[in-house]
């Protein structure tokens, strides 16, 4: 990456597309904007953003349509949402979105969200195969959890979950998303394995697994690996 | 109901001089043709003849032409054939047994045609009326308005029993008028009080109404109950209305009433209907407010912010960040209560670990509990439970956040989950002033609030959501005060059934 980062911003409202814009300059990143479906796809061929943040209620089309393409040009997509909907929350993610903030938003929470899109883009998924994440070391070449040194013994499924975790850091991953990566497609809706096997996994990983702080809970949509 | 005849006194045998007339026309043809023959049969087989006009008029006039022409028969007989001729002696005894079984078969025949024509007659009288039941039933079902079906109620039984008619129904201020034939009858308060007997009456009062009136009245009822009266004054009113008086009467204030009950039931859909379009357009607002106020909001909310980098320290600025806060809890809170209310919750349940619920919760509240110390409790071996996870995150969220609202800063406010016998409880516990003592469970009511405690703000909808939400879930709240200590102690239980069995599986 050379030079600012480049984010586009496609969003309806005019007032909130220019306060977006603005605190973006101000925090160091090159902004583009665009209020409709159409310019924001003509913009994304030329400016190759690295960031996407995107209004789902576009005037044109709907703003979820557009995820496929704008995961295609290699960016990563901030969705933005004026509804509460856990259901929406997990299409959106399903779609490809790599996160979502919730309207109405702080200006810190989505620069927030912005910068763990970067960093995510800039280490390059999948390219990593060591990850850290608090003061576990995760090897995915060598299928080793290490703390201070010393090997966690992982089951095959909690091994799984871990890695599938920490392969796509700080991002939000759906029930489904997971329970396919490690169960398989057949047991996406066994929600009850993948508690099961959060706790069990906490109790090995996490300093108190009462206040879980390293494998975060999205009431309803998912689990983060918190970097 | 045009086209129908009108039905009126009962068909029976036509009984005329004609009859006889006929009769003896037929007596006096055969005596002829008989006496033609004579010369080649001989008179003793003459008698055979007089059976055809007797048969004859038995048939088609009834009993009394029969026996009459049987009578008639035996004279001419006598006279024109049996010797001595053209006398009314009769030398044989077997002539005298001739006319008398002339006359039993006349007898005989009268009485099996007799039966036989009633029964036609019945017959014709029955397709006659089925034909008028299912006019008027035809009539009925194109009509969908009361006062139109009433008018053809009236009409019909005016026309086909030749009285007045009257139907009347119950409204908000008693029974009125709904329609009547001819148009111009007037009522009288004895007539009002008879057919207010009749209404309310029921099923035995339907047949005598004490009354001082010479109308008479019968409710039509249904499944609905008494759905209207309908009076009929005339000669024949009495009659009518006696229980085996008229078969066609009973039939068409049977007819009536279904009529009636079709239009409750379409009544009944039309507001169904209106109910639906009503949800449908709250629903319709729920998300308008949802979509079109949260914009604006988000507009200004990120406003002050990009003020408030530039100027630090303005009071204005952090006012302006803090009201939009609660503008938007505010409109939460209403979305909340309306879905509550309307009973759209729809819960989507599944096994949520209270750990995750209680991290996640007191995680969103984190600026808004700054000023208090949050201690969460819930043991990461508590059993799944099967819930909604996103309304028991509002739960949640709702209880810590009233929690803080009614406790001082810099004291404690904890979240604790606890297997016990028949469930699994969270409960919220604070160092505030507690509950108002034999009333605890009231703060769980809409808008209620602790006395003198509305310093902080609120809708005072948090605590009725978390009951609407608990309730639509199937758990139980509960609130108390904490023992031996200030504060207060808000709870909510998940029974047994919703409690996930431990597999004691390690995926």
């Amino acid at each position: 990456m050379s030079g600012r980062a480049r984010i586009l911003v496609i969003e309806d409202e005019a007032s909130i597309r220019r306060l977006i814009c603005r605190a973006l300059d101000l925090n160091g990143y090159a902004a583009a904007e665009a209020g409709n479906a159409g310019q924001a796809l003509a913009l994304v061929e030329k400016m190759l953003p690295d960031v996407v943040i995107l209004d789902l209620g576009l005037p044109d089309r709907d703003g979820s349509e557009l995820l496929p393409r704008l995961k295609q040009s290699g960016a990563a997509v901030l969705v933005l949402t004026a509804r509460d909907e856990i259901a929406e929350k997990v299409a959106v993610l399903d779609a490809g979105a790599d996160d979502y903030v919730t309207k109405p938003f702080d200006t810190d929470e989505l620069l927030a969200r912005v910068r763990t899109c970067l960093r995510r883009r800039g280490a390059g998924v999948g390219e990593r195969p060591r990850i850290a994440a608090g003061d576990l070391l995760i090897d995915l070449d060598r299928r080793q959890v290490v703390r201070d040194g010393e090997e966690i013994h992982l089951t095959p499924n909690e091994y799984e979950l871990l890695a599938e975790l920490a392969r796509h850091a700080g991002r939000v991953l759906t029930h489904a998303h997971l329970l396919r990566a490690v169960w398989g497609p057949a047991h996406q809706d066994d929600v009850e394995y993948l508690r099961v096997t959060v706790r069990s996994l906490r109790r090995k990983l996490e300093p108190d697994p009462g206040q879980p702080a390293l494998i975060r809970n999205e009431p309803g949509v998912g689990y983060r690996l918190q970097p | 109901m045009a086209g129908l005849p009108a039905l009126s006194r009962p068909w029976g045998p036509r009984r005329g001089w004609t009859d006889y007339g006929w009769s003896a026309l037929a007596i006096v043809l055969l005596t002829a043709v008989a006496k033609a023959v004579e010369p080649w049969i001989g008179y003793p087989s003459i008698d055979l003849f007089y059976l055809l006009p007797v048969i004859l008029a038995a048939t088609f006039f009834g009993l009394r032409p029969g026996v009459a022409t049987a009578i008639a028969s035996g004279v001419f007989y006598n006279f024109f054939f049996i010797p001595p001729q053209h006398t009314f002696h009769i030398h044989d005894p077997q002539d005298v047994a001739t006319v008398i079984v002339l006359v039993i078969v006349a007898i005989v025949i009268s009485q099996l045609a007799g039966r036989v024509r009633a029964q036609a007659e019945a017959n014709e009288r029955r397709a006659k009326e089925n034909a008028v039941i299912a006019a008027f039933t035809g009539t009925l079902a194109a009509l969908s308005d009361e006062t139109e079906t009433a008018q053809a109620i009236c009409s019909e039984i005016a026309r086909l029993f030749d009285v007045e008619a009257v139907l009347l129904a119950p409204r908000r201020d008693g029974l009125s008028l709904i329609a009547a034939t001819p148009d111009r009858v007037a009522l009288d308060a004895d007539a009002h009080s008879a057919a207010s007997a009749a209404c309310g009456e029921g099923d035995d009062g339907a047949v005598a109404v004490p009354t001082e009136s010479d109308w008479r009245f019968r409710p039509i009822e249904g499944g609905l109950g008494t759905m209207a009266v309908v009076g009929i004054r005339g000669p024949r009113s009495i009659e009518l209305l006696a229980r085996a008086g008229s078969d066609l009467f009973a039939a068409i204030v049977e007819r009536a009433a279904r009529a009636y009950e079709r239009l409750r039931v379409e009544e009944e859909i039309r507001g169904v209907d209106a109910l639906r379009e009503r949800e449908r357009l709250r629903s319709t607002l729920l998300s308008s407010i949802g979509h079109d106020l949260r914009t604006p909001l988000t507009a200004l909310t990120a406003a002050a912010e990009a003020l408030a980098a530039r100027e630090e320290h303005s009071d204005l600025v952090s006012t302006i960040r803090g009201e939009a806060k609660r503008l938007k809890r505010f409109f939460d809170d209403l979305i909340d209560m309306t879905r509550i209310e309307s009973g759209s919750l729809a819960p989507r349940a599944e096994p949520v670990d209270l750990t995750d619920a209680a991290s996640a919760a007191v995680d969103d509240l984190r600026l808004a509990m700054e000023a208090h110390h949050v201690r969460v409790d819930v043991p990461p071996n508590l059993p799944l439970v099967r819930t909604d996870p996103n309304l028991l995150h509002h739960i949640l969220i709702n209880l810590l956040d009233n929690a803080a609202k009614f406790s001082p800063a810099g004291s404690e406010v904890r979240l604790q989950g606890e297997e016990m016998e028949g469930g699994v409880e969270l409960c919220v516990t604070d160092e505030g002033p507690g509950l108002p003592a034999g009333r605890e469970a009231m703060v769980f009511d809409t808008f209620a609030r602790l006395e003198g405690s509305d310093r902080t703000g609120g809708t005072g909808l948090g605590l009725a959501i978390v009951k609407g939400f608990a309730e639509a879930m199937g758990l139980r709240v509960g609130a108390a005060n904490r023992r031996g200590r200030h504060g207060a102690r808000l709870s909510i239980f998940f029974p047994a059934k919703l409690v996930v069995p431990t597999s004691g599986a390690d995926g």
